[in-house]
C-alpha cells in the first residue's frame, strides 16, 4: 500500500484489511510504503499492524508501489495486491481479487471503478476514461479503469514487471509493460468509496495533462532509452 | 579537396562510432532489440545521406525541387557539428537513463533494508 501523508486513515484502512483477511486462511502480510509522509503515516500504520517500509526520499506513487512489490518479490510472495491507502476501495474488492486470480486465468487483475461507476463524479469518470483512451492508443492495452490503484499480481506479474515512471502514469505504463512481458491482463469490477477526504486527496483532474506528457515522453524516450 | 569529400571524412567517423556503440551495446544486453534497431537504421540514414549527399542534391537541383546554394564550407561545418551533437546528447542520454535506473534499484533496496533494521517492518 503505497502510502504518503495518510496518518488520518490509514489505520482504518489497516484494519479494514485484518478484519477481513482474518480466518480466510490466506498467510499474508499488510506492507505500507510511506513515501516520506510528513504526518504521522508510519506510526499510524506501525500501529495499526501493518510492517513499513519509508522511503529514504520521496519518490511518487509509482515508485512506492515498485518497492512494495520489489519487497513481495525478493520473500517470495505468491501474489500480491495493491490499494489506494486513502481509503477508496473495499478489503472486500481485495479478497475477491485474490480469489479471482486464483483461478488461475489473470496476472495481472485490475479492479476497475468504471465497469460500475456509480458513486464517482461525472468530472472524474471523464478523467479516467480519457486516460484509458490514451493507454489504448499509446500502448494497445485496453482497459476500462488503466489509473485503478486496486490491483493484484499473480507470481509471473510479480517476477517479471518493471516500469519506469514514478508518478500516477506508472498506472498505464504497468500495463504495457505487462503486455510487453505477454502477462494476462484482466479487469473486475469494483466500488468505489468517495468520502471527502479520498475526494480532497484523489488527483486533480489537471494532473491528467501530466500523466500524458509523461506518457506520451515515456513511449517516445523508448525508442531511444537503452 | 571537395568540400563534400571533406564533410563526408569528418562525419564517418563519428556515424561508425554510434553504429559501434548501438552494437555492442546491443550484444552485451545493455540495449532493448527495439532501441538496437532504431540506433541502427537512424545512423545508417545519416551515412547514407552524407555519402550520397551530392548525387541527392543534384537530382533536387535538377529536378527544381531546391533551389539553394551548393554545399559552403561553413555548411560542412555546421552538419558537422549537429551529427556530433547528436553522437554526445545519444551517449549522454543513454548514461543517463541508466544512472536513474540505478539509482533507483539502490533507493528500493536501501529503504527496505534500513526499514528492516530500523523495525519499523
Amino acid at each position: 500500500m503505497p502510502a504518503y501523508n495518510e496518518a488520518a486513515v490509514i489505520a482504518d484502512v489497516i484494519n479494514q484489511l485484518r478484519q477481513t483477511f482474518r480466518g480466510r486462511g490466506y498467510e499474508h502480510e499488510i506492507i505500507v510504503i510511506d513515501d516520506c509522509s510528513i504526518d504521522n503515516t508510519c506510526e499510524a500504520a506501525k500501529s495499526a499492524g501493518a510492517k513499513v517500509i519509508r522511503h529514504i526520499l520521496n519518490t511518487g506513487s509509482g515508485g512506492s508501489t515498485a518497492t512494495g512489490l520489489i519487497y513481495a518479490q525478493k520473500n517470495n510472495f505468491d501474489l500480491a495486491a495493491t490499494l489506494d491507502a486513502d481509503g477508496q476501495h473495499l478489503a472486500e474488492d481485495v479478497l475477491r481479487g485474490i480469489k479471482l486470480i486464483q483461478k488461475n486465468d489473470s496476472d495481472l487483475l485490475i479492479g476497475s471503478r468504471l465497469i460500475d461507476s456509480q458513486g464517482m463524479s461525472k468530472v472524474k469518470r471523464i478523467g479516467n476514461k480519457g486516460l484509458s483512451i490514451i493507454t489504448f492508443i499509446l500502448f494497445g492495452v485496453k482497459v476500462t479503469d488503466s489509473q485503478s490503484g486496486l490491483r493484484i499480481f499473480s507470481k509471473a506479474a510479480l517476477d517479471s514487471l518493471k516500469w519506469r515512471t514514478h508518478g500516477y502514469e506508472f498506472a498505464s505504463e504497468m500495463l504495457w509493460r505487462a503486455k510487453q512481458r505477454k502477462l494476462r491482463i484482466n479487469e473486475f469490477p469494483i466500488k468505489a468509496i468517495y468520502t471527502e477526504y479520498s475526494t480532497a486527496k484523489g488527483q486533480n483532474n489537471w494532473n491528467a495533462f501530466n500523466i500524458i506528457k509523461s506518457l506520451i515522453k515515456r513511449r517516445i524516450v523508448e525508442l531511444f532509452g537503452e | 579537396m571537395s568540400r563534400y569529400l571533406i564533410l563526408v571524412i569528418l562525419n564517418i567517423p563519428l556515424i561508425l562510432a554510434g553504429i559501434i556503440n548501438s552494437l555492442v551495446g546491443y550484444k552485451l544486453g545493455r540495449m532493448t532489440r527495439g532501441r538496437f534497431i532504431f540506433g541502427l537504421v537512424f545512423w545508417l540514414i545519416l551515412l547514407f545521406g552524407l555519402i550520397f549527399v551530392k548525387p541527392i542534391y543534384t537530382f533536387l537541383f535538377s529536378n527544381n525541387l531546391t533551389k539553394t546554394e551548393p554545399l559552403s564550407l561553413f555548411d560542412v561545418i555546421q552538419i558537422t557539428g549537429i551529427i556530433f551533437t547528436l553522437f554526445i546528447a545519444n551517449k549522454a542520454f543513454g548514461k543517463a537513463d541508466l544512472l536513474e535506473r540505478r539509482f533507483n534499484d539502490l533507493h528500493q533496496e536501501l529503504s527496505i533494508r534500513l526499514s528492516k533494521e530500523k523495525g519499523d517492518e
